[in-house]
């Protein structure tokens, strides 16, 4: 026994200990620990061991999420088609990997999704997330603009990654509610929005109808002479 | 897809008849956007006003879509049928608009049902559907040298029939001026049979179960079921060769072949409606491929009507040319099959008698000699008289007949429709009804 003793020694917790005692604890109780010292105490370390890994409760929520994330891109990108799709199957095909890897973890999604209230804003804890989904979108988008997959537009293609991360927070917000057999209608509710979005960012009937508007305009000495 | 291919003898053209549906769409999208502008101003508006708009722009759309064939099925089973075959006309036209899958939902689908993507469990597939099925698409793969259709069914479907009957239900009952209490249970079995075929299971199942039961049947081919690369929304079988119908009559083929294909269309439906009792119930062309053998083909067991004795017994009992049948067991068959309502008066009882005997006898022509030739167009035609005379008629207001009647009549129409185009001679004495045991 005494060599398993915790005290005093050097803990050998990690990272990931630490998370699973805290996924742990919130499933377990559907709140956080009451505070970092009586959590520390529960996992046998001390307050300030605690602080090594994390600077708080959200912190831990938060790098949470920013794995998931991470680990879906990373997932996508190893599947074998990856190199032939398009950036509309590249995107469509990270967020049913996405879906597919919160499934290990619906419990805390749940948990930390419902907590914070806003259905606007990015919630916390997906601080940490927000920029990876950033700029693996604006990956894609960057190769869809310039294989002329996606439309180029002033202003507007900025936006682009913008619209991608509101569909991530909708789908997110979809899937904690879908009740579907193996949730089924996240998957139409993925499909039908990507595809959707997509479409936007393509050239369409809009450009054409802009830049007939932007021709009429600049031969207007034409339209006055033919009395219209 | 499909049921709307039955109606080949309808006057209009195919095209036509879709662009209906096309406008329906339109005029839908187009409450919608109505209806949420109205609400950008108004917030109380309730959705009560934007049902009802659909309902009466499907319910517009449909009845212009009421030609012969719809005739043709109502007159077996009156009034009751309109919705119905209007419902599954719908459905099925609107499911075949749906936009295909994309591959990465398509790698999703299988990762779900196998474990695996299609590439880990074919040698080659094709992520480019070849065509679109009624609730689903289709698929080339192959494995072992094997060229092979894989089927994929779109998410959501089953779902979305629900929603859309329940949405659509209680408007168009009263557009039609029906009552929903009489008509629920014909729809009722109209849901199960389109919700059936969204079960793949249930479909593998039973195509290989019938597969195996026809399989002695003189030209009649199915292709292999593969269950173990089947899932509840994937379904593998062998790639037939083959033509459509419509592509087979323009090869002009021999009347001998015409004859050949005839028969083995009617042996494979009247052996399963006599012998299995059980019946494809969706025979429209898109079903059946002839093969370059010349031989019938029959690629899809999505839609199965079941028949009960209590109702195998009394019907064909009524078809059955027997000469010896005395008027009382045809009244007791037709009470038995709520043709004739117990609370009829004599007069009444009389009357549906008369009605339902000329009908029967029209319906069973077929039966009544050894060999019978689809080609003519007399025989067609009295067929949508009579339905024509029926349906002005205010007697036939109110649904009458067992539920059953709406999948077996559909089925024996959609037979003759398609012997009608085969313009086939066959002999119909093949597989006779029996009332024994099965």
């Amino acid at each position: 026994m005494a060599n398993t003793s915790p005290l005093k020694k050097t803990n050998t917790l990690t990272n990931e200990d630490i998370k699973n005692a805290y996924i742990d604890h919130v499933l377990s109780n559907d709140a956080p620990p009451r505070s970092v010292y009586d959590f520390a105490k529960k996992l046998k370390i001390t307050e300030a061991e605690f602080y090594n890994h994390y600077a708080s409760f959200m912190a831990i929520e938060k790098s949470i999420w920013s794995d998931l994330t991470s680990r879906a891109i990373e997932e996508v990108k190893l599947q074998e088609a990856w190199n032939t799709y398009t950036s509309r199957e590249k995107m469509l095909s990270f967020f049913y990997a996405y879906v597919e890897l919160l499934r290990t973890q619906r419990s805390f999604v749940i948990y930390s999704l419902k907590k914070s209230k806003s259905k606007i804003s990015t919630p916390a804890v997906l601080a940490d997330a927000k920029p990876l989904f950033i700029a693996f979108s604006e990956n894609i988008i960057h190769s869809g603009l310039e294989s002329g997959e996606l439309a180029n537009r002033k202003y507007f293609s900025e936006k682009y990654k913008d619209a991608l991360w509101l569909q991530l927070a909708f789908i997110l917000n979809f899937w904690i509610e879908d009740d579907s057999n193996d949730f089924e209608k996240t998957d139409e509710a993925i499909e039908k929005g990507i595809q959707v979005t997509f479409d936007l960012f393509q050239r369409s009937v809009i450009d054409n109808l802009f830049e007939y508007g932007k021709f009429l305009v600049r031969n207007g000495k034409i339209r006055e002479k033919m009395g219209i | 897809m499909g049921q709307v291919k039955t109606q080949q003898s309808m006057p209009t053209t195919r095209v036509a008849r879709s662009s209906r549906f096309v406008k329906t769409g339109i005029q839908i999208g187009g409450n919608y956007i109505k209806h949420y502008s109205k609400k950008l101003f108004n917030p109380d508006i309730s959705r009560d006003e934007l049902n009802e708009n659909n309902a009466n722009d499907i319910y517009n759309s449909l009845s212009e879509l009421k030609g012969s064939a719809l005739k043709i099925a109502q007159m077996l089973s009156m009034d009751k049928n309109i919705m119905p075959k209007a419902y599954i006309n719908k459905f099925s036209q609107s499911q075949y608009n749906a936009p295909p899958l994309s591959g990465p939902l398509i790698i999703r689908t299988f990762t779900k049902s196998f474990g695996k993507p299609p590439e880990k469990i074919f040698d080659s597939f094709n992520l480019k559907s070849t065509n679109a099925a009624s609730i689903g698409q289709v698929h080339e793969a192959t494995l072992n040298g094997k060229k092979l259709a894989v089927k994929i069914q779109y998410p959501g479907v089953a779902d979305s029939i629900s929603s859309d009957l329940k949405l659509v239900k209680p408007f168009a009952f009263r557009l039609l001026g029906m009552n929903e209490k009489e008509l629920s249970v014909y729809i009722q079995e109209v849901e199960e049979r389109l919700l059936e075929e969204t079960n793949y299971e249930l479909e593998v199942r039973r195509s290989v179960e019938f597969s195996e039961a026809c399989k002695g049947l003189k030209n009649v081919v199915f292709p292999k079921y593969y269950p173990e690369y089947s899932s509840n929304k994937i379904i593998t079988m062998d790639w037939m060769e083959g033509k459509h119908l419509k592509e087979f009559l323009e090869t002009n083929p021999s009347q001998q072949l015409h004859n050949k294909i005839g028969q083995a269309l009617w042996d494979f439906y009247n052996f399963q409606q006599h012998e299995l009792r059980a019946v494809h119930a969706d025979p429209h062309p898109g079903n059946f491929l002839i093969t370059p053998d010349e031989k019938l083909a029959v690629i899809d067991f999505g839609c199965i009507k079941e028949m009960p004795d209590d109702f195998y017994v009394p019907f064909f009992g009524l078809v059955l040319p027997q000469h010896n049948r005395d008027k009382s067991a045809n009244i007791k068959a037709l009470r038995a099959l709520d043709m004739i309502h117990k609370n009829d008066t004599p007069q009444q009882v009389k009357f549906y008698y008369n009605s339902y005997m000329e009908m029967i006898s029209l319906f069973v022509l077929p039966y009544r000699s050894d060999t019978f030739d689809f080609s003519g167009a007399a025989f067609f035609d009295e067929l949508y008289e009579y339905g024509e005379k029926l349906t002005r008629m205010p007697e036939f207001k109110q649904p009458r007949g067992v539920k059953h009647f709406i999948y077996i009549n559909r089925t024996n129409f959609g037979l003759y429709t398609i012997l009608h185009d085969l313009k086939a001679t066959v002999k119909t004495n093949t597989f006779r009804p029996h009332i024994g045991s099965k």
